[in-house]
């Protein structure tokens, strides 16, 4: 037996809500706004509301998978950010830096953005970035 | 408050105790257990506004034999489990409650509408007579106005102490395909306050997860006020059973007669 309230934020939108995930025996069974929390106060959307039913769903992607000869095939984290990795070098090579582009999105963290941006202009070499909200 | 509650655990007169405890500056429902008993004392009454009778219903759910113990921290928290034993989501013979009132549900101020919504719709403040100075049209358009905001979150009912239907229909497949709008306005709200008669006990937590500031709390008043009328029934004040239990032996429903 095992209950508790776990504060997190809604990885949703960028509003960033408070909520509290309910857990029962290490499943969340439900999801619960933060009253107290300055952003939300209290109040979520629908999306928001039913965090705890994407976290379960048994169609989540738990896994990296790469797709190779048209297919996904299921890998491990190291070997899914090598062949991203190789195939990146290949297309810059080929078609130069500016043939990436970096979007972004409002649902990570200002950190992360900042990361993205660094990495599309320091490893990349390109000024692509966008943002999700303008796609 | 902490001791009694250490005490319970330890003599294993509740097997959970349902309070709050405060994390990073948040009054937030914690579950205090016979094996984490030193948080006992961060065990804390404070503002905020949880249903715990409502998290009480999920453990009983998962573990119908666990005693439970709940802080009722507001005066609408006894009320709610009444209408919760009236209504079988929870056995009074498995419930321990310790009073800690500190806060009221009608402690806030009362709320000044902005402008436009004084012109167009109807104030959280607002008591069913002051609604009633309407005339029928009037307040139907001003009703309109509130309900056409909604946002469909849902939040009204999830929040619920008393919504407790296995199957809501405002999500039955029967009754809303998948893929479909969710009910138009305004079925969906006066299904809810049809719902909500005899059970709602008017705690506010619906108005206040409404994100629309929509007047909820004064539709269920209306509602409530029609069942004090019709069946001279006072929701919550007693775990006795209400004339809206259809089921069982006993016919228990007694309209008496409205004189108009
Ligand atoms: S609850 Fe809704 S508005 Fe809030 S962060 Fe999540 S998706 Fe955005
Ligand atoms: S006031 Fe709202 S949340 Fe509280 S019991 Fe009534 S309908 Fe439910
Ligand atoms: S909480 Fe307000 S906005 Fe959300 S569904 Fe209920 S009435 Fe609509």
């Amino acid at each position: 037996m095992d209950y508790k309230f776990v504060p997190s934020v809604c990885p949703y939108c960028g509003t960033g809500c408070g909520v509290l995930f309910e857990v029962i025996d290490g499943k969340i069974v439900g999801t619960l706004p933060n009253k107290t929390h300055p952003v939300n106060e209290g109040k979520l959307c629908i999306k928001g509301w039913n965090m705890h039913e994407y976290v379960n769903s048994f169609m989540r992607l738990k896994q990296p998978l790469v797709k190779t000869f048209g297919r996904f095939i299921k890998t491990e984290w190291d070997e899914a950010i090598q062949v991203t990795a190789d195939r990146f070098k290949k297309i810059i090579d080929k078609h130069g830096p500016d043939s990436v582009g970096v979007l972004v999105s409002a649902k990570i963290t200002n950190e992360e953005n900042y990361l993205a941006q660094k990495f599309a202009r320091a490893v990349i070499g390109t000024n692509n970035v966008d943002h999700c909200a303008r796609l | 408050m902490q001791a009694q509650v250490e005490q319970w655990l330890k003599e294993g007169k509740v097997d959970i105790f349902i309070g709050y405890k405060k994390v990073d500056g948040h009054v937030m429902p914690h579950f205090f257990t016979k094996e984490n008993i030193d948080e006992v004392k961060d065990l804390v009454a404070g503002q905020a506004h949880y249903s715990l009778e409502k998290v009480a219903t999920k453990v009983a759910a998962e573990h119908p034999d666990m005693k439970i113990g709940i802080l009722l921290a507001r005066d609408c928290n006894q009320q709610a489990l009444h209408v919760l034993y009236v209504w079988n989501q929870l056995n009074p013979n498995q419930i321990q409650t310790l009073e800690a009132f500190e806060a009221s549900s009608d402690s806030e101020q009362p709320e000044v509408s902005a402008p436009y919504k004084q012109q167009m719709g109807l104030g959280k403040s607002m008591a069913p007579k002051d609604m009633e100075a309407f005339d029928h049209a009037e307040r139907f358009s001003r009703w309109m106005y509130e309900f056409s905001k909604c946002l469909k979150c849902y939040g009204c009912r999830n929040i619920c102490p008393v919504c407790f239907c296995k199957e809501c229909s405002l999500e039955h497949k029967d009754l809303v395909r998948a893929g479909n709008l969710p009910p138009e306005i305004p079925i969906f709200h006066l299904v809810r306050a049809v719902h909500m008669a005899g059970r709602c006990i008017d705690c506010g937590l619906c108005e206040e997860a409404c994100p629309s500031d929509i007047p909820l709390r004064l539709l269920y008043r209306k509602v409530d006020e029609i069942v004090q009328d019709v069946f001279d029934y006072e929701t919550g004040t007693s775990p006795d059973q209400s004339p809206f239990s259809v089921l069982g032996e006993k016919v228990v429903l007694e309209p008496i007669p409205i004189n108009e």
